[in-house]
């Protein structure tokens, strides 16, 4: 058992609804915020778009719990890493030590809330009470492991049963990210890494993510385009003439 | 401790999405996409920060009366019934002494709250209407209507009748983040997965773009080029739908004619496109049917809105793509019918058409509502018509073109009253300011433009203070002003407007929602007695009017054509010597609706200022590095930007972020005319039809501004 995510490039539209889902699931503070969206334009002639909504990899590799001086940073059975925020230092090795930039210190000026100095709202107030968060430690995306766990003891299937499913996969109105196990060959997150050649963020850096990424174009033609190459019509253009 | 979970409809922008509020002791703690609704439990990042937007600490809670000077800022707390009556006598007043046509109602995007606007004008005698319709989604469904003689086609994603859209084009339009249409752009995305062809017409690349079978790069403001070349490529090489031209079309031979001016290699020079890819384009659209497109309204945002949109609804037409599964359909709606019986039950008389404004200058648009900036012009003159002004959460103050002559010609309005959530530029300089509530503390029906749905607002939470929905704004308006046409109380209206489905408000509010969907929709119905006996569409020609008979008897061309921007390098090239650069209006934040939200800290984490994408050569050549603050100058103003280098931009192209103002700031104006692209934007070349102005296609120039500054 090992919970992994594939995020869909080519369906990606940067609505960001992933970061907001999250903020409300956690009650972050309104300086944190665990995933996050990259965009990124390659290529000169003809600029590609992309956006990629990362996260915390959870790597089976992890340089985050391999520097944790307390044990506060620790590797699940189910390959999600947590961090005790009882036992979290905030010495921030990690955070240097992830090579994603995937940790945040939660510092005081990430915790002014959403209208300082002026009000509290009663948001704030039910989330200090339900989902603290320690000013002096460090957090990230924890694959929301509370629903993963009360979904999996009411016998739902993350990444098939909502309520065991992360939120951002939940709320994605472009349906780009999918939850599942990796070790099973047959879940849907295997099948879309294998069919569609998914790759993992720097593997040079041997972490072994358990995050994938997939990249084809839209319609029939699903390879995505790489040249300005006019030889690679598609098959109505060479109609009449 | 008291938990529920309601299940209400977001109308964080047009709306549609289902979802569940997660309520503990009378405090929203959850908020989510409902997965047993048609947009399957997703919901983005406006419609989930509304946490923050309910929560607000500048919320409006009580009615204001202005106690100083216009736009001073000093404000007098009275009650509802004080409010009430001020408002009452000053539209009493002003009815009997200018005629009821003396009275404006304007309001925002259309958002469920359109039928309330409209009914109220009508119940009180005025079709003063004024409303962003003319530079978003009217245009269309005018020309839908005059072309088909049904108002109303939107793209079939859903697969209803057997069949996706194979070739489907996104036409200045960015149905997957720009504000509107969150369900629709739902089931746009889903409908993806069935295409075969995705072609992208765009100044600027995007992340759909990137992996679309075709990406035209095209110049702002020559759609109509593109969409006559294309047609002309279809019909030179015999690919147009001959059975449904033949047997249902008007005018093909003429339209025929009218494009041979239109060869791609003109277009190409026109449209900065690549003559073969405007081929390429017409081949796929006409060989791989069905097809869709999926309009944007930077079309209707120039003025040649009327003639570009007939052009693209002709390119349907030669193709075949209407009412097939798959193609572009009117829906039919529910069993409660359309919504906006509503408000044409009470019918627009002769006097009052008489009194619109602009409706000699705009025989199309000025109809049935007002031209918003014939209003401004006769206010800054000093002759208008309209003395009292009634607004409704929108802020043409904002999205109006000219802002400095808007802002003159507001505050030259008699008196000004203003509804809305927080203290924007608009209320800032109205006489009365009432506060009004939020989606998730009313009850009321959405209705979704596509119209096949409508949909249940639960109130889950009561309103801060004093806030009252729109709804019962203008039914305790409107019982004092023509108490003939409104009613006992808001359920009461709610269950009026629901009578024909035989349900009450209580009734539909457990539903949650009203669909006609999959097997209950009828294609071809231009095939069947539906329209016409015998079969066609319901115009006067009894078919699809590809030359339109009624555009002739109005004096417009009745085919299309294409025409220059006001201001381009060809239209004014002396002009264009000192303003190099095409200027679009259009960038649009998926985190954004319009002027709303810069004041949600949640979706202004995601772009603290006002950015205007450039390309790097471009920058360069001005000295702009990425994130410095540019300006952008037109012959109207100069405002700045935070510029940001993007190589997917055409580089004569600069696009600039909408009806921004920075909320944070002093009243009355609130930073209005510091980055809003609106002060660069001409209100003095017009769409003949519809008076829409030239927002999306200007010229400018630009160049580094200091910090700070």
């Amino acid at each position: 058992m090992r919970w992994g995510m594939v995020v869909n490039l080519s369906k990606c539209v940067r609505c960001y609804a992933c970061i907001a889902a999250c903020r409300i699931e956690h009650f972050l503070p309104m300086g944190v915020s665990w995933p996050r969206l990259v965009a990124l334009e390659t290529g000169i002639e003809r600029p590609t778009v992309s956006n990629y909504s990362v996260r915390c990899n959870h790597c089976k590799n992890a340089p985050c719990v391999s520097v944790c001086p307390t044990g506060a940073t620790f590797q699940r059975n189910d390959g999600i890493i947590m961090i005790d925020q009882n036992k979290c230092v905030g010495c921030r090795y990690c955070v240097i030590a992830c090579p994603y930039q995937n940790r945040t210190f939660v510092s005081k000026d990430k915790d002014r809330g959403f209208f300082p100095g002026r009000i509290q709202t009663d948001f704030e107030k039910a989330g200090k009470k339900r989902y603290p968060h320690q000013v002096g430690t460090t957090e990230k995306c924890n694959f929301c492991v509370e629903r993963i766990d009360e979904g999996t003891k009411q016998g739902l299937t993350p990444g098939k049963d909502r309520d065991a499913t992360p939120a951002c996969v939940n709320t994605c109105p472009a349906r780009a990210l999918t939850f599942g196990n990796l070790d099973d060959p047959d879940s849907e997150i295997s099948k879309l890494i294998r069919e569609n050649e998914g790759f993992q963020l720097h593997p040079e850096y041997d972490t072994d993510p358990s995050i994938y990424f997939i990249d084809r174009g839209i319609g029939s033609n699903q390879a995505l385009r790489k040249s300005e190459d006019t030889r690679q019509e598609s098959i109505a253009t060479g109609g009449s003439k | 401790m008291t938990k529920n979970i309601v299940k209400t409809t977001c109308k964080s922008c047009h709306g549609g999405c289902g979802v569940l509020v997660t309520v503990e002791d009378g405090v929203i703690t959850h908020i989510e996409g409902n997965p047993d609704t048609p947009t399957r439990g997703t919901m983005c990042s406006k419609g989930l920060s509304s946490i923050q937007h309910i929560n607000h600490p500048d919320r409006l809670l009580y009615p204001l009366k202005r106690a100083g000077k216009r736009g001073e800022g000093k404000w007098e707390r009275i009650s509802w019934d004080k409010a009430l009556d001020i408002i009452e006598t000053k539209m009493k007043d002003s009815i009997a002494r200018y005629g009821a046509s003396s009275i404006a109602v304007s309001q925002g995007t259309g958002r469920g709250y359109n039928e309330y606007t409209h009914r109220f004008a009508r119940s009180i005698g005025t079709a003063n209407i004024i409303t962003p319709g003319y530079v978003c989604h009217s245009p269309r469904l005018g020309l839908y209507g005059l072309v088909t003689g049904n108002g109303r086609l939107y793209c079939d994603y859903h697969g209803w009748g057997g069949e996706y859209p194979k070739t489907s084009i996104s036409w200045a339009k960015q149905l997957e983040i720009s504000s509107a249409d969150s369900e629709m752009a739902v089931w746009f995305l889903e409908s993806l997965k069935h295409v075969k062809n995705l072609i992208v017409i765009d100044p600027r690349e995007t992340a759909l773009s990137s992996r679309a079978t075709l990406w035209l790069q095209i110049r702002p403001g020559t759609d109509a080029a593109l969409a006559l070349a294309m047609i002309n490529v279809i019909i030179n090489e015999g690919l147009w739908d001959k059975e449904f031209v033949d047997k249902w079309t008007y005018g093909f031979d003429k339209l025929k004619e009218r494009v041979q001016e239109y060869t791609p290699e003109r277009a190409a020079k026109i449209t900065w496109l690549k003559a073969d890819d405007i081929v390429k384009a017409a081949r796929l659209f006409a060989i791989d049917t069905p097809g869709c497109i999926q309009f944007g309204s930077s079309l209707e945002r120039q003025a040649n809105c009327g003639q570009t949109l007939r052009a693209v609804i002709c390119l349907l037409g030669v193709t075949g793509n209407i009412e097939r599964p798959g193609s572009m359909m009117s829906w039919m709606p529910p069993a409660s019918g359309l919504r906006e019986d509503f408000f044409t039950e009470i019918p627009i008389t002769d006097e009052m058409r008489k009194g619109i404004v602009g409706a000699g200058d705009f025989r199309m648009g000025a109809a049935r509502t007002a031209h918003s900036d014939s209003v401004i012009k006769q206010l800054l003159k000093g002759d208008s018509i309209i003395k009292v002004w009634f607004s409704v959460g929108g802020q043409q103050i904002i999205h109006l073109a000219n802002t400095t002559e808007v802002i003159k010609g507001l505050n030259n309005v008699e008196f000004l009253i203003h509804a809305d959530q927080f203290m924007g530029p608009m209320a800032e300089i109205a006489d009365i300011v009432l506060p009004a509530a939020h989606w998730l503390e009313i009850d009321d029906i959405y209705d979704m433009h596509p119209r096949f749905m409508i949909e249940a607002h639960n109130k889950v939470v009561d309103p801060p203070g004093e806030a009252w929905q729109d709804s019962k704004i203008f039914n305790e308006i409107g019982k004092r002003v023509a108490p003939q046409y409104w009613f006992e109380n808001v359920e009461k209206m709610l269950d009026y407007q629901l009578r024909k489905a035989n349900i009450t408000w209580k009734q539909f509010s457990e539903m949650g929602f009203l669909a006609r969907m999959g097997k209950d929709q009828i294609y071809y119905k231009y095939k069947t007695d539906f329209w016409r006996k015998g079969g066609g569409f319901p115009t006067p020609t009894g078919k699809m009017e590809l030359y339109s008979t009624v555009l002739e008897k109005l004096g417009y061309d009745p085919l299309p054509y294409f025409r220059e921007p006001g201001e381009s390098p060809y239209s004014t090239p002396e002009l264009a010597k000192e303003y190099p650069l095409i200027l679009s209006t259009g960038y649009r934040q998926p985190f954004y609706f319009l002027s709303q939200y810069r004041n949600i800290p949640w979706l202004r984490s995601f772009q603290q200022d006002p950015t205007m994408q450039i390309h790097p050569d471009t920058a360069r050549k001005y000295g702009i590095e990425d994130g410095d603050w540019a300006w952008i100058e037109s012959p109207r103003g100069k405002i700045k930007q935070r510029a940001r280098l993007f190589p997917g931009i055409h580089p004569g192209v600069v696009m600039a972020t909408a009806n921004c103002f920075y909320p944070e700031d002093p009243g009355p104006l609130h930073g209005l005319t510091r980055s809003n692209p609106n002060v660069l934007t001409s209100n003095n070349h017009f769409d003949p039809m519809y008076g829409s102005p030239d927002l999306t296609a200007l010229l400018c120039k630009v160049s580094r501004a200091p910090d700070g500054d």
